[in-house]
């Protein structure tokens, strides 16, 4: 009795031992590429329209407000987008662990309408760019708290690719709120500054 | 008496092992530690850029070259950085191709990126191979107020409001001179210099060490055995623990 349940002990320690071998050695397949340039990307948002192009200058408090939702200084005097009939599109940059990430992130009468990864850079955390993970962001506004109003999943292994897509997200919606309700006073020239 | 002896001998080679690995077994624990909360810890963030460290890993620091522009140096600083005199502006993929000035803008031409930058060396935008640079541009060039983007087999005229790229067939590439020879930078920059060029990452040096990689082929045999090592040790130790158990028993 003893016996038989020792070999059982044994026999399944061997097994986990083996299996937690074999995850651990699995290699890790590279999410690296560029999936679809920033052109294409608005493009096909607009088809078969042809978006105007427009420029947010990054004023004092605009810059203030973009750092504080990165959680970082923002580089550039000025974002450029594309619109049509409240519709804009974002191109972005966000370093996730070490490489920045391009997103493209489309807003539609202040509701988040697409988010998609155009290209990754990082060796591992690829699993973001998936569809079914992006379709998360459909319907997200800003809160008050400047940050998105739904609850994002997150991915393990991929935890600071999903906070870059967070943050990423929550900029486009100010930018695009930005850009909607002030874009006279947002205009200003590099002098200004 | 048979039995007697297998388990004491177990027991010494248990030891035995326990005793070969027990440093190399805490070294790994800690370093395993280390590279787990690395984000946490800003492992990635600390450069070490010692002579001895860069020529172990086949690095030198190299000679930082650029351009006098507007009475401003705009070079890449060997860290894939762009800087403007000593302010560090933007990531710049090494080689800084080009650099020219057009209407109060400064452009720099990095291998994959153009810059914009104001006349006091503050970026205005990037404008990068993915919103349409092409891959093979190779040097930039102001004449009569328009900027030309020179590739290797046409020359462009690049709107820096719109970001727009147009053939200009009636421009001959041979005409415009763009700067492309670079200058090494002067000496009131050299402090600056000091502290850049390439570094590598306290985790990298951690995760080569943990892995072996740091030592090459024979450093990573000896983890390899150290890891056989321990899974023997394990063995031993439950073998050990069970016939404690059975002498309990008894």
């Amino acid at each position: 009795m003893f016996n038989h349940v020792l070999k059982n002990l044994i026999s399944k320690v061997i097994f986990t031992g083996l299996l937690t071998t074999t995850l651990l050695a699995s290699p890790q397949l590279s999410a690296k590429g560029v999936y679809q340039s920033g052109p294409d990307f608005v493009a096909e948002v607009f088809a078969p329209q042809q978006p105007e192009p427009g420029v947010l200058w990054l004023n004092k408090s605009i810059r203030q407000q973009a750092e504080k939702i990165l959680g970082h200084k923002v580089l550039g005097l000025r974002v450029r987008y594309h619109q049509s009939a409240g519709k804009t599109v974002w191109i972005l940059n966000e370093i996730g662990k070490e490489m920045p990430i391009t997103i493209g992130v489309v807003i539609d009468q202040g509701k988040i309408s697409r988010v998609k990864i155009l290209a990754y850079r990082e060796s591992r955390g690829g699993e973001v760019r998936y569809p079914a993970y992006m379709a998360q962001y459909q319907g997200a506004t800003l809160s008050d708290g400047y940050k998105l109003d739904k609850s994002i999943d997150g991915i393990t292994g991929a935890t600071l690719s999903v906070w870059a897509v967070n943050k990423v997200a929550a900029l486009a919606l100010y930018y695009h709120s930005q850009a909607m309700t002030q874009p006279e006073s947002t205009k200003q020239t590099s002098e200004s500054r | 008496m048979k039995s007697s002896n297998s388990v004491k001998t177990n027991i010494i080679w248990h030891r035995r092992l326990g005793l070969s690995v027990f440093l190399l077994l805490i070294f790994l624990a800690i370093s395993g530690f280390a590279l787990n909360h690395s984000p946490a810890l800003k492992l990635n963030k600390i450069s070490l850029s010692n002579s001895w460290l860069l020529s172990w890993y086949g690095l030198e620091k190299p000679l930082i070259k650029g351009f006098e522009l507007d009475d401003k140096w705009l070079y890449e600083n060997g860290n894939n950085l762009l800087y403007v005199d000593r302010q560090a502006v933007a990531p710049c993929s090494a080689p800084l191709l080009s650099v020219a000035e057009s209407r109060s803008i400064l452009f720099a031409l990095c291998a994959d990126t153009l810059h914009l930058l104001t006349e006091n060396g503050q970026l205005l935008e990037s404008f990068s191979q993915l919103d349409g640079l092409p891959a093979n541009a190779r040097a930039i060039s102001a004449a009569d107020n328009t900027l030309y983007l020179i590739t290797d087999s046409a020359v462009l005229e690049f709107n820096p409001d719109s970001l727009d790229l147009k053939l200009s067939p009636e421009i001959e590439s041979a005409s415009l001179n763009p700067m492309t020879d670079q200058q090494s930078v002067p000496d009131f920059l050299g402090k600056q210099l000091e502290n850049s060029g390439p570094s590598i990452s306290l985790e990298t040096v951690i995760l080569d060490l943990h892995s072996g990689r740091f030592f090459g082929q024979f450093g990573v045999l000896i983890i390899d055995i150290v890891g056989l090592l321990i899974c023997i040790l394990s063995i031993t130790g439950l073998l050990a623990w069970i016939n404690r158990l059975r002498q309990i028993k008894q």
